[in-house]
């Protein structure tokens, strides 16, 4: 009876083999000649104490939340998957309107640019960037304090 | 046969759960997770339990670990925590006094059941392997189908809270309640957008 | 062969309420997805018709129960009865009212506009499972669809930090809450071998448990789930809090809509569902409703924020309506549901004001931003004086009516010092209204407070209804009386 899960161990088995493989072909493959300069994370400046904090683009999170709640649905379709046939049109019409309902999520948020992975879009901005009118000493007694060179940037005065 | 898959499949979860503990780096104990939820999959295809099956690799070892990784990934792989300070004070003799007791309850248990372990089944299976994910599937699309339905609401309502508090807005921020009350509405540049 | 499967019998007329609000929550995101810019009227719009659709659909569903009795479908989980469809119609009022308070906030606040409208339908319609659930797991997955939604309105001021702060505060404690709900749902499922209801009330009707330690333990889990999410004293700690740093119109919903529902859920699991056992939590709720009543009223009178203070006045009328359960009759179920309905007007009305005056940032709520409104603002001060009142329970208002009412079925029931506890909270919260009442029309002005604007519509109009018909059920309380009567909740097997 087990028996029949063999293939899944197989590909298991595989999957390590590959793995292991792949290690030992590098090490056998690759060139290696380790020096204390190649080893530094930089070749110059001062060697890094800690690693940087790094900013996190919030669009992860994002992905993370819609990875979790489609896949919470799959585990709906499973059951219902195996015993469609006995439930006939009222099971087929129960999971319509449950995949209808989390479909309707995915609108929402090709909707609303979650999975834009593009270059952020600005808002439409009013007028030129660089308005004739504009000089340094406008900009400078316009803002108040001493904010020079900003013509020509984009985004910059927002 | 069954015996010999129960135990390879024990050393394996429990081996992952040792290197959840023992690991340095996060990444490597998330992963040791993975091995010690699929081999809990394992032992739930053993008890002919295939729904919980597919569930512990897809949910758990599939999606859950997923963020786990995600939230190490977030706070950096490479922060090392001093673990010299005790964020808070005497937890670790607690825990052990907590995980002691524990292992004593479930020994206990073990010791004064009926007939202890006889290796017998508990009730009368309903059916076998294949048969009980498709009864789970009738039970769920017919007694239970109004709890599914609502579940498909509470997922759409978790998307959009997602959604909507992950938004940048654009224009200003109110200060900090400190300086709340005498900059209001101080600002000539606030733009009046509506949605973006 | 496939043998085809009995599937459940659904009462679709007893549905479209819930279907009301689930699609029209679904209907605004397509069409907010969709569309880029859409008019800003059309959400607020598009939630207050569907709030009225429902309120109008309510009346043949009433008339329909009275004549065919109470029904319960989709095997057993769900029951329709003439109190469901009283609960279910104190969520459309406040659904409605909270789209009109909005309609003018979102623009005035800059924020942007669907979510808020989208949420708030979304969470009526796990309030409206709660009140029909006969099923603990439908109760269970009712609660999260209305508590998660409310989580993020809660947050939904994104300019504002304290809003988050509120968001995350109620988001921990409510989620520890749901997981004792759900721990005393799976006790009280061991004890009993089922989560039904009906069930269940059965069960414990014919047999008598030799050992009932789980029944009692999953009984005192369900009543900390519940009581967190209708504030009662001890699991109150994050009302002030949260109703302080949340958007003001998401407070109105939170105050009238989500309190109405988790006493909904309330009187269904306990009344109706553990009834046998009442003599066993009848002095837990006792004495909770005593501890409510007494720190509510008196931790009011030492607020300085006017949201904290009707965050307190809030606990107080919690503990006032545990009052009226804790009779466990049906006397004690009508006062229950009256007081529910006069409290969500009471509410709804005095956020809008506070709405109003909070100004653009929703952030003076102090006291000085009350003061001297009896001469700059003469009609919202007049309007914002008779919920005080009604709040209060002054006589003529229709707090009066239906304080006497839970008190009555207090006194009914014998629990003669728990009426007296809760007389002497409402004189000790009389006095914090009366704060606020000499802050609007006896204190001067403070220099350097401008006169604000006009008053927005949606927030007028919301104010001056509820104020209406306060005064009206305080002078004429006989029909919302005998509505409140008619609305027996009972169970039925499906």
């Amino acid at each position: 009876m087990l028996g029949q899960y063999l293939p899944i161990v197989f590909l298991i088995v595989l999957a390590f083999l590959f793995a292991a493989l792949s290690f030992f072909a590098s090490r056998l493959l690759a060139p290696r000649s380790p020096n204390d300069k190649k080893e530094a994370p930089y070749e110059c400046g001062i060697i890094p104490g800690r690693e940087a904090p790094e900013r996190f683009p919030v669009r992860f999170f994002l992905v993370a939340m819609i990875f979790i709640v489609f896949d919470i649905e799959i585990i709906f379709f499973y059951p219902w998957a195996i015993a469609h046939g006995e439930m006939g049109l009222f099971g087929l019409i129960a999971v319509l309107v449950f995949s209808l309902a989390v479909f309707e999520s995915f609108v929402y948020l090709i909707g609303n640019g979650a999975l834009e992975w593009g270059p952020i879009r600005r808002e439409a901005q009013t007028g030129d960037v660089v308005s004739a009118t504009r000089t340094t000493s406008t900009t400078v007694s316009r803002a108040g304090i001493r904010q020079v060179g900003l013509e020509g940037r984009t985004g910059g005065d927002s | 046969m069954e015996v010999a898959v129960f135990i390879v499949s024990a050393v394996v979860v429990l081996s992952g759960a040792l290197g959840v503990l023992l690991a340095r780096n996060p990444v490597h104990a998330a992963l040791f997770l993975v091995q010690t939820l699929f081999g809990v999959a394992v032992l739930f295809v053993l008890l002919d339990a295939t729904f919980l099956a597919a569930v512990q690799v897809m949910v758990y070892a599939g999606a859950i670990v997923i963020l786990f990784l995600f939230v190490i990934m977030l706070l950096g792989v490479d922060r090392a925590d001093d673990l010299g300070i005790e964020p808070i004070a005497g937890q670790r003799p607690l825990a052990a006094v907590v995980g002691m007791s524990l292992a004593g309850l479930l020994a206990t248990v073990l010791l004064v059941a009926v007939d202890g372990l006889t290796g017998a089944p508990a009730g009368t299976p309903i059916g076998d392997a294949g048969d009980n994910t498709r009864r789970l599937g009738e039970a769920l699309f017919t007694d239970m189908v109004f709890a599914v339905e609502l579940t498909a609401i509470l997922l759409t309502v978790a998307v959009v809270g997602a959604v909507a508090l992950a938004r940048r807005l654009s224009g200003p921020m109110q200060p900090l309640p400190v300086v709340a009350i005498a900059e209001v509405d101080d600002d000539p540049d606030e733009a009046t957008g509506d949605d973006s | 062969m496939i043998a085809a499967l009995t599937t459940p019998y659904v009462a679709w007329w007893a549905l479209v309420p819930l279907i009301t609000f689930a699609v029209a929550g679904f209907l605004l995101l397509t069409v907010a997805s969709l569309v880029r810019r859409l008019p800003a009227v059309l959400a607020p719009a598009w939630t207050a018709v569907a709030g009225l659709g429902v309120l109008l659909y309510l009346v043949p569903m009433w008339s329909r129960v009275g004549r065919d009795g109470a029904d319960s479908f989709l095997a057993g989980t769900v029951g329709v009865d003439r109190s469901s469809i009283f609960v279910t119609g104190i969520l459309a009022v406040a659904v409605i009212a909270a789209a009109l308070i909005s309609r003018d906030y979102l623009p005035r606040e800059d924020l942007p506009g669907v979510e808020l409208y989208v949420l708030l339908l979304m969470s009526a319609a796990g309030g409206v499972v709660m009140a029909s659930a006969n099923d603990l797991i439908v109760l269970f997955l009712g609660l999260e669809i209305l508590s998660i939604a409310v989580y993020v309105l809660a947050a939904l001021h994104l300019r504002r930090i304290e809003s988050q702060e509120a968001a995350l505060k109620y988001f921990l404690l409510g989620a520890f809450s749901s997981a004792f709900l759900l721990y005393g749902i799976a006790l009280v499922y061991g004890a009993t071998g089922s989560t039904n209801m009906v069930r269940i009330s059965a069960f414990l009707a014919q047999n008598v448990l030799v050992d009932d330690a789980m029944l009692l333990a999953g009984l005192g889990l369900l009543l900390v789930g519940l009581g967190f999410k209708v504030a009662v004293v001890p699991f109150h700690a994050w009302t002030p809090d949260v109703y302080q740093g949340a958007p003001t119109p998401v407070v109105a919903w939170m105050a009238a809509g989500v309190k109405a529902a988790g006493f909904a859920a309330l009187m269904r699991v306990f009344v109706l569902t553990l009834g046998t056992y009442v003599s066993d939590w009848r002095p837990a709720f006792q004495v909770i409703a005593a501890a409510t009543v007494l720190a509510g009223a008196v931790v009011a009178v030492v607020q300085t924020d006017v949201k904290r203070m009707l965050a307190y006045s809030s606990i107080v009328h919690a503990g006032f309506i545990l009052v009226g359960l804790q009779a466990a009759t049906d006397r004690g179920n009508s006062s229950v549901l009256a007081y529910l309905a006069v409290y969500a007007f009471l509410t709804v009305g005095s956020f809008a004001v506070v709405t109003v005056v909070s100004g653009t940032g929703d952030a003076s709520h102090g006291l000085d931003a009350y003061r001297g409104m009896g001469r700059r603002h003469p009609a919202l001060a007049g309007v914002f004086t008779v919920l005080l009142l009604g709040q209060a329970g002054i006589p003529f208002t229709g707090g009066f009516v239906v304080k006497l009412g839970v008190l009555a079925a207090a006194v009914d029931g014998g629990a003669y010092w728990l009426a007296g506890v809760a007389m002497l909270a409402a004189a000790v919260a009389a006095f914090v209204y009366l704060r606020l009442l000499v802050a609007m029309y006896l204190e001067e002005v403070p220099s350097g407070t401008e006169t604000s604007g006009a008053v927005p519509l949606g927030a007028l109009v919301v104010a001056v209804a509820s104020a209406v018909i306060v005064l009206v059920v305080g002078l004429v309380p006989g029909p919302l009386l005998d509505l409140a009567r008619d609305a027996v909740p009972v169970l039925v097997a499906g």
